[in-house]
């Protein structure tokens, strides 16, 4: 099509021979992605004046929040632990219906390609739904609370971890999987000794990646009414009291930190 | 005692190592169910549930015209957030980039760049959403300057990672042909991490989609708003169209992004 | 014509790279140099084009003494004799084309580096080039999708687009297999015979460069063991350079590779 609108150029040689070069498309796409970021600039209202006279407003909050207000600490425990409850044990769940789930997508173990598929499509499905969209229906059907907040952070998990592995197990090896049928074992323990075993650390490796993922996402959960340290964040930035937030914000940056050590740790062991 | 016995004997353990592990996961699951109750498990919620299902079968149509409360209006004002805030946190990155390489300049600079990098990052969107709402009130442009700003806090950090594994053996030929330093940076350096460069930020424009779409949620422009009233005013048919819309918007743009990524990165 | 007068190269930690080379190279000559790895195979080859500096003694490229050449005067030395590497050493994520104009960037004016926009008798150069190795079909399609042969014989091209005097190759076929290896020595020797490039080259295989070199030097920690036709060496000559251990030292070396 492109090479209609735009002939490829013809080089000659000296000695006769003819090289035809295709024409660049980057121009076209320079082209094409200025006229979307203009488009976009307009679209938005974007405001280089209101941007330059009022970021100061930005850096004055975060500027509020530096010191935290320590004494805020206390009411910070308790909705802390609920995101990292959520977290945790939506990861725990998520992580184990994804083992299931991957299998059934995974072409080489299951043979039936309608299965295959369907299963496929519902885990892209529920990777497209953003975790904190998943958490705002799951409070309307869970009530409020870190219940909801835990099915969004497990549905999320689900999508995620069984994505990677049925790609892991896609990949594997096929070999060790026919030998182990040759034994005579039935696809399911061959399955057991053959693919699991190869995939198992990058299985446990990407769950705990996820969880790490996690917990941030379950920080926000809150805002939508699905438990943790979300709803404090908005009620403090409503009522302006900066400080408290710097002590949400500080208390989550050290979790977050420590749970990607700890994490990490392990995930180094794994590989 | 027999070479086979020894050996045996010399199998790695890791008995006690997996049983501690296997006993701390207990206990967190155990510690994590406590937080969960379905008593506020209602009729309603079944209600509710039937009432997503069925707008999910027959979203309202008339969501899908071109006027500003439209569904397709909404999405292209998702995806203009994304692709703005994305160019511009593209654009920042690369000083950032730079200033986070203790390669190129010197360790306390790149140590700090890095630690205010990694607030950045662990900072959720949503909070950035409600800060830059104080500043530019609600609306679409919030939206973009909190997707530029948590684009950055990845970004960089990718870009980091491409400047460090550049392959600087082309280099060494560049220098046998004569090539100066600024000729070997043009033609040995560049086109090595402009192909990782797009590649990470068209990745990352696959994530500034889905999070333009949750800004909404708090007022920042595009259609998390118009689908949280849908909700609280439980139109189960608006609900469906508009995750209908959403979720095919993400699904091409992700099948797009993959697509071109795979040509940059492998090249077919 | 190169002349190595008791060249010396000693390197930074005190280990001796050469020590009393004499060698005379003439114009059009198709030379291989064999010896153990750590032998100063390396050093011997990138001392012509001042990759390494010579700590002692004079060595001369058509009169001209090297080590004299600074900055610019290095540069543009460098540009009469072109380079291949055992790892091709191009910038995989762009075209084959591309890869081979940038043997031209250095004359380019300063605006057409900066925009990277070439003349089109350049490109045609380059794709002259490109025909001359036998991969003009590929010339548009991206580095990373070729094979090895393929890209050694790019960085060939790469090479000859510079129209060099002298060609200097280190290992060029270390990371080939036979075959492809093949292929790029018949290009070499093609062109050596052709064009009257000197060819350079350092190579493991002993039994390649005694089918392909008119003449081969043998170097021996640091030192010329031996230098002559390649019809006269002999078993004695290369267990001399090897260390009476060439089969050996052979079968070691296909393993590791």
């Amino acid at each position: 099509m492109y090479d209609k609108i735009f002939p490829p150029r013809e080089i000659a040689l000296p000695n006769g021979k003819v090289v035809s070069q295709k024409r660049s498309k980057a121009p076209l796409i320079t082209l094409l992605i200025i006229i979307a970021a203009i488009f976009s600039y307009k679209f938005t209202n974007f405001n280089f004046t209101v941007l330059f006279t009022r970021i100061g407003e930005f850096f004055f909050i975060v500027g509020d929040m530096i010191p935290p207000d320590w004494s805020f600490m206390p009411k910070v425990w308790k909705p802390l632990f609920d995101t990292l409850k959520m977290s945790f044990l939506g990861s725990f769940i998520g992580a184990i219906i994804a083992l299931p789930a991957a299998i059934l997508a995974s072409a080489n173990i299951i043979n039936n390609k309608f299965i295959v598929t369907t299963t496929k499509f519902i885990l892209s499905l529920l990777r497209t739904l953003p975790t904190l969209v998943s958490a705002l229906i799951a409070t309307f059907i869970f009530g409020l609370g870190p219940t909801a907040g835990t099915i969004a952070i497990m549905l999320f998990t689900i999508s995620y971890v069984g994505k990677l592995l049925y790609e892991a197990i896609e990949n594997v090896d096929m070999g060790a999987f026919e030998a182990m049928e040759a034994l005579g074992m039935t696809r399911i323990q061959a399955f057991r000794y053959a693919v699991f075993s190869q995939v198992l650390p990058s299985y446990l490796s990407q769950s705990l990646f996820c969880f790490e993922g996690n917990v941030r996402y379950a920080a926000i959960l809150g805002y939508v009414g699905a438990g943790g340290v979300g709803l404090l964040i908005n009620e403090g930035l409503g009522w302006r009291d900066y400080p408290s937030v710097g002590m949400i914000i500080f208390a989550l940056v050290i979790t977050v930190f420590i749970i990607e050590r700890i994490s990490e740790h392990f995930r180094k062991k794994l590989i | 005692m027999s070479t086979l016995e020894k050996q045996l004997k010399q199998a790695p353990r890791h008995t006690g190592y997996i049983f501690t592990i296997t006993f701390i996961v207990i206990a967190l699951f155990v510690w994590s169910v406590t937080s969960i109750t379905f008593e506020n498990v209602d009729q309603k919620g079944i209600q509710v549930a039937k009432g997503i299902i069925s707008g999910l079968f027959n979203p309202d149509l008339s969501l899908f015209n071109f006027s500003k409360e439209s569904v397709p209006y909404l999405l292209v004002e998702t995806l203009a957030i994304a692709f703005l805030g994305t160019i511009i946190g593209a654009f920042l990155s690369v000083p950032f980039a730079f200033l986070s390489a203790s390669n190129l300049v010197p360790k306390p600079v790149a140590w700090l760049t890095r630690l205010i990098l990694i607030i950045i990052r662990t900072i959720p969107a949503l909070v950035y959403g409600l800060m830059f709402i104080r500043v530019t009130g609600p609306g679409p442009f919030a939206g973009v300057l909190t997707v530029g700003l948590t684009s950055i806090g990845m970004l960089s950090k990718l870009f980091v990672d491409a400047i460090e594994e550049l392959d600087v053996k082309v280099l060494e030929s560049m220098t046998s042909i004569g090539c100066t330093t600024f000729e070997k940076i043009r033609y040995g350096i560049l086109p090595q991490l402009f192909a990782i460069f797009l590649s990470v930020t068209i990745y990352r424009f696959d994530i500034n989609l889905r999070d333009a779409a949750t800004l909404g949620l708090v007022g920042a422009g595009g259609i998390g708003a118009p689908l949280i009233f849908a909700m609280r005013s439980y139109k189960w048919d608006q609900v469906g169209a508009i995750l209908i819309g959403l979720v095919v918007l993400v699904l091409i743009i992700e099948f797009a992004s993959n697509k071109i990524r795979g040509k940059l990165v492998k090249g077919s | 014509m190169i002349e190595f007068i008791n060249v010396e190269k000693q390197y930074d930690n005190g280990t001796k790279g050469l020590s009393n080379v004499n060698l005379t190279i003439d114009q059009g000559e198709f030379v291989a140099i064999i010896g153990l790895s750590g032998a100063g195979k390396s050093t011997l080859l990138r001392c012509i084009n001042l990759m390494h500096n010579i700590t002692d003694g004079q060595l001369l490229v058509d009169g001209t003494d090297v080590s004299k050449l600074r900055g610019k005067e290095v540069r543009r030395f460098r540009r009469r004799i072109g380079m291949i590497f055992q790892s091709f050493n191009l910038v995989t994520r762009t075209t084959v084309l591309k890869n081979v104009i940038v043997s031209f960037v250095p004359d380019l004016p300063y605006w057409r580096k900066i925009t990277g926009i070439v003349k089109k008798e350049h490109k045609i150069k380059a794709l002259e080039a490109l025909d001359k190795v036998g991969i003009l079909d590929k010339a548009f399609v991206r580095c990373d999708q070729l094979s090895g042969g393929q890209q050694q014989r790019v960085a060939l091209a790469r090479t000859l687009a510079q129209n060099p005097d002298i060609i200097l190759a280190d290992e060029p076929i270390a990371s080939l297999d036979p075959v492809t290896a093949k292929v790029v020595m018949d290009d070499f020797k093609r062109i050596n015979k052709e064009t009257n490039i000197s060819v350079l080259l350092n190579i493991h295989h002993v039994e390649v460069a005694l089918e392909y070199a008119d003449r081969i030097i043998g170097i021996r920690k640091g030192e010329i063991v031996y230098d002559g036709p390649t019809k006269e060496v002999t078993q004695d000559v290369l267990d001399e350079i090897y260390g009476g251990k060439t089969e050996e030292i052979q079968a070691a070396l296909e393993e590791t590779e």
